[in-house]
């Protein structure tokens, strides 16, 4: 399945891969609305973003999480009640929201925009196996 | 339609169609009316408007539907005139999805148990659907000519009534076929919700209604009940076999709240703080409240034997960790969306012992605690398998299991004292522990089998007079040991060693039941209520706090079920008790939401209008007065000598308290002495109650409150005129002029 | 002597927090426990001595609704 590699030590905190996903999926250059996060920590870049562990897919009432055929967590709107349940189950704290836009909370879904952006390679689009 | 229905298709009645009003800042602004007539077939359907008034005074909930009854019964209405009306309204959180517990609503109704209003909380989907629907309430009023089934259409904006062709009137029957019978597919039975009731509701006053989801993993039809009151009887009385409602489509922000950014963090914190915490507290999600059995054995508190006893040696066979194994783990068990708390256990794939569905293959919801105490220990049985199969029956049968297991409990009492017997029973053995022969009972209550399983489903208030005119039993022993006040069966707590929470179940708007206070461990454990002011301001200030939840849609388990870990280290004394974080979260959601702030005085403030105008109407009803406030014996403590042996020293302790020496005197002698002593304390504790709820000495609320809550309507002043009494007032001058002489 | 709520309670030298809930059966898990007016944290209770003479507040929380 695709899953998005982070390395960490080689972030430079520039925050192109957080305009590259707010402006794709919300029109937006917001960091509220970026499905990976970049937090500076004493100097240390951290960085927040879905491993695709699928620990959310239980947790939603209307199983609206689901695997895709790349084994990529993906969330239907079209089931999904904004109950963001997943939202606060989620391991990482990887599923953001911002009622701004829409009430659905939302996920990186290894598109490899972020990717492309990135300046120093700290972000990969691997295939891995399927557990 | 789907297909694998066994229901014929029904035959339409009445067909009306309807503009729905937007929802804004959580109310629709309109209610919906729906007259079935007087057993005439003439059907009526109106939307009626919500004034401003009536959202100032009443909020929403249990606030709506009580204003509604009033409007729509005469002062000399019972219950089973067409007069009577089901109101069903959730409030202005109801439908949120965000936050745990925002699907509950409120079904208000004159109660054949009570004889005055009662209100029956319940979860599941239909309030949020009926309110999508465009309604902030809706009304059934009148009786039908025939056999019906209500269908609120949400998707197509319109309201019919069919010729119900459900040959079997039992919960799960009438919810699995009407889930399918509405529904396109499979996936689409989620989004329908069937009110229904069961078979008990033709003859006892037990009967409740039970409230569906669907539950989508499960692909099953799981149900909640509004169980307390007899609401199914009063349904069943009006020939409604189900209410069905169905709404497809909503989003997340279907309230249209003023701030949805507020609602999303609040919620999606608590989710964390569930997550996080709830194992290590009170294990919600995985076992339900049926964590508390082995905790309220350990504090006596544990219902044994009609409440004779707080504790029993078997407990491990009812303990959480018992129940943990029964119930299927790792569900999404919320009754309404968001619910992370997912406290609506399961136990999947039980096969039924007994009764008509033998051999059957089931899902039960539940136990809860109030089921595994009530239909368990209460009736000295210590086996999770056959309180399992009773919580079904009970269910299906439309039974609520409180009022069925504190019933059955003193009725066992009263066979092992010999003031019943065998041939009135019909062949029944009614003695504590008795499985085969108390499960019988159940099925006879809810076929009316005969004379005793029907007399007894009226409720020990009437059985025991049935009892005592039939079979010549003692009326005084029974009334002693009766846990029973104003016609309701008591909730599964032991109260006696809590003077509050005597209170708490006996000084009740509509029973005992514990929706509005639960004191024992603040009174009895912690000792933080030492005076009667302290208990008498308890009195006050819990049930108007928990009263706001019944105006709003909202459960009360996720404000103190789960707590901030810090909880008890930041906040000391009682305020610790309101779990200030979660309070805060309500306040703040209740501003998002409607666009209007609010503070704790102006919650307790909202709810004290709801609290007197309900009171006021238990008077209008011909009750609502401090006769009505009686503490039965066994409330207060020992009736028996068996009572007093299990705790002697604790016993004993309480005697020398009232400076009573307990040496050389028989137990006899020391158990009237201790209710002696403690009537004196509940009369005391019935005052300070009164005084402080602005009330006068007979428990009626007097002008000046009720001007300061702006409930002074034309018909309620003149109501309290009639009853008001100079020498019920605190500083009489009749009283003072009986001092002086 | 200590004090439990209000009542006079026996102790006995090296009692601990959980030592006392014990005793009493004050299983429920909602509690927040105070010595002498300082909060004891719910990790430090199986650690945490009572010193004779203290006045030991065991404030159960609600629940159920």
């Amino acid at each position: 399945m695709k899953v998005l590699q982070v390395m960490a030590e080689k972030c430079v905190q520039c925050r192109e891969c957080m305009s590259a996903c707010a402006k794709v999926y919300f029109k937006e250059d917001s960091p509220n609305f970026s499905r990976i996060k970049v937090i500076d920590k004493t100097g240390f870049a951290n960085l927040n973003v879905c491993s695709q562990c699928g620990a959310c897919i239980g947790v939603c009432p209307t199983e609206a999480l689901e695997r895709d055929a790349g084994g990529v967590v993906q969330l239907r709107k079209n089931k999904c009640t904004s109950c963001l349940m997943c939202v606060g189950f989620c391991p990482s704290a990887s599923m953001f929201f911002d009622g701004s836009k829409q009430s659905e909370p939302f996920k990186c879904i290894a598109c490899g925009i972020c990717a492309k952006n990135c300046p120093v390679g700290a972000l990969v689009l691997m295939n891995v196996p399927n557990n | 339609m789907m297909k694998n229905i066994e229901m014929q298709p029904m035959k339409l009645l009445a067909d009306w169609s309807f503009k729905p009003k937007k929802i804004n800042r959580g109310y629709s602004g309109e209610t919906l009316y729906i007259g079935l007539g007087k057993k005439d077939g003439n059907y009526i359907f109106e939307q009626r408007p919500v004034s401003d008034d009536m959202i100032e005074k009443f909020t929403g909930g249990r606030g709506f539907g009580l204003r509604l009854l009033w409007n729509a019964v005469r002062n000399d209405t019972k219950w089973n005139d067409p007069e009577n009306e089901i109101v069903i309204a959730g409030g202005p959180f109801c439908g949120i999805t965000q936050y745990p517990g925002a699907g509950k609503c409120y079904s208000v109704f004159l109660s054949p148990a009570t004889k005055q209003t009662y209100n029956s909380n319940a979860g599941g989907y239909f309030a949020p659907f009926l309110k999508f629907a465009g309604f902030d309430a809706m009304e059934l009023q009148g009786k039908a000519d025939r056999d019906v089934v209500v269908f609120i259409d949400g998707d197509n904006d319109k309201v019919q009534i069919f010729e119900s062709t459900l040959n079997d009137i039992n919960a799960y029957y009438v919810s699995e076929e009407l889930h399918k019978y509405f529904a396109k597919d499979e996936a689409d039975q989620r989004t329908i919700s069937v009110i229904s009731t069961g078979e008990a509701s033709r003859t006892s006053y037990w009967s409740g209604m039970n409230f569906s989801f669907y539950d989508s993993r499960r692909k099953a039809v799981r149900l909640k009940q509004a169980g307390r009151g007899g609401g199914g009887t009063v349904l069943r009385d009006k020939g409604v076999v189900a209410l069905v409602v169905k709404r497809t489509h909503f989003t997340g922000s279907e309230n249209n709240p003023a701030d949805l950014s507020v609602i999303q963090k609040a919620g999606a914190s608590l989710h964390k703080r569930i997550h996080d915490h709830d194992d290590e507290q009170c294990r919600m999600r995985a076992v339900g409240t049926a964590h508390l059995t082995e905790i309220m054995n350990d504090y006596h508190l544990l219902p044994v034997n009609n409440y004779k006893f707080g504790r029993h040696k078997d407990i491990d066979n009812i303990s959480s960790w018992t129940y943990t194994k029964h119930f299927t783990q790792g569900m999404a068990d919320g009754c309404w969306y968001g619910c992370s708390l997912a406290c609506a256990k399961a136990v999947d794939h039980f096969q039924l012992q007994t009764g008509p569905c033998r051999g059957k293959e089931v899902i039960v919801d539940g136990p809860e605690y109030e089921t595994a105490a009530g239909l368990g220990s209460n009736l000295g049985i210590f086996d999770a398998v056959w309180t399992i199969e009773a919580n079904f029956y009970a269910d299906h049968y439309a039974l609520d299991t409180i009022s069925l297991g504190t019933g059955i409990a003193w009725a066992c009492e009263c066979y092992e004292l010999g003031l019943i017997n065998k041939k009135n029973t019909h062949g029944l053995e009614l003695t504590f522990g008795n499985k085969e022969d108390l499960m019988e009972l159940i099925h006879r209550i809810a076929h009316g089998a005969d004379d005793f399983a029907v007399a007894l489903g009226r409720g020990i208030a009437e059985a025991k007079v049935y009892f005592h005119e039939h079979y010549g039993a003692d009326l005084d022993v029974m009334t002693k040991i009766g846990m029973e006040c104003q016609g309701l069966e008591a909730s599964e707590y032991r109260c006696q060693e809590s003077i509050a929470q005597w209170g708490g179940y006996f000084l009740t708007l509509k029973g005992p039941q514990h929706d509005e206070a639960w004191l024992i461990f603040m009174d009895m454990v912690n000792k933080q209520l030492p005076s009667y002011e302290d208990k008498a301001e308890a009195l006050f200030f819990f049930p108007n706090f928990r009263l706001w939840f019944s105006l709003q849609g909202l459960c009360k388990l996720p404000w103190n079920d789960i707590e901030p870990t810090d909880n008890g280290l930041k906040y000391k004394g009682i305020e610790a008790a309101k779990i200030p974080e979660h309070l805060q979260n309500y306040l703040d959601i209740y501003g998002a939401i409607t666009g209007k702030p609010l503070t704790q005085e102006g919650l307790i403030e909202q709810s004290e209008k709801v609290y007197n105008f309900e009171r006021i109407f238990n008077l209008r009803m011909g009750r609502g007065t401090s006769a009505y406030h009686i503490a039965p014996d066994r409330g207060l403590g020992p009736v028996w000598e068996d009572e007093w042996d299990a705790r002697a020293e604790y016993f004993d302790s309480k005697l020398e308290e009232f400076g009573s020496d307990p040496k050389g005197r028989s137990v006899k002698e020391k158990i009237e002495l201790l209710q002696k002593y403690r009537r004196v304390q509940w009369e005391e504790l019935k005052a300070a109650v009164y005084r402080r709820r602005g009330w006068n000495r007979n428990g009626i609320p007097t002008i000046a409150t009720v001007k300061r809550l702006g409930l002074d309507y034309p018909d309620v002043v003149a109501l309290l005129e009639k009853h008001l009494r100079p020498e019920d007032e605190w500083e009489s001058s009749v009283t003072e002029m009986k001092a002086k002489a | 002597m200590i004090k439990v709520n209000g009542s006079p309670s026996e102790w006995y030298d090296g009692m601990t927090v959980q030592n006392l809930l014990d005793r009493e059966n004050y299983s429920f898990r909602m509690l927040s426990v105070w010595i002498n007016d300082r909060a004891v944290g719910k990790s430090a209770f199986s650690t945490q001595k009572i010193p004779d003479g203290a006045n030991v507040q065991v404030i159960h929380n609600i629940s159920g609704g």
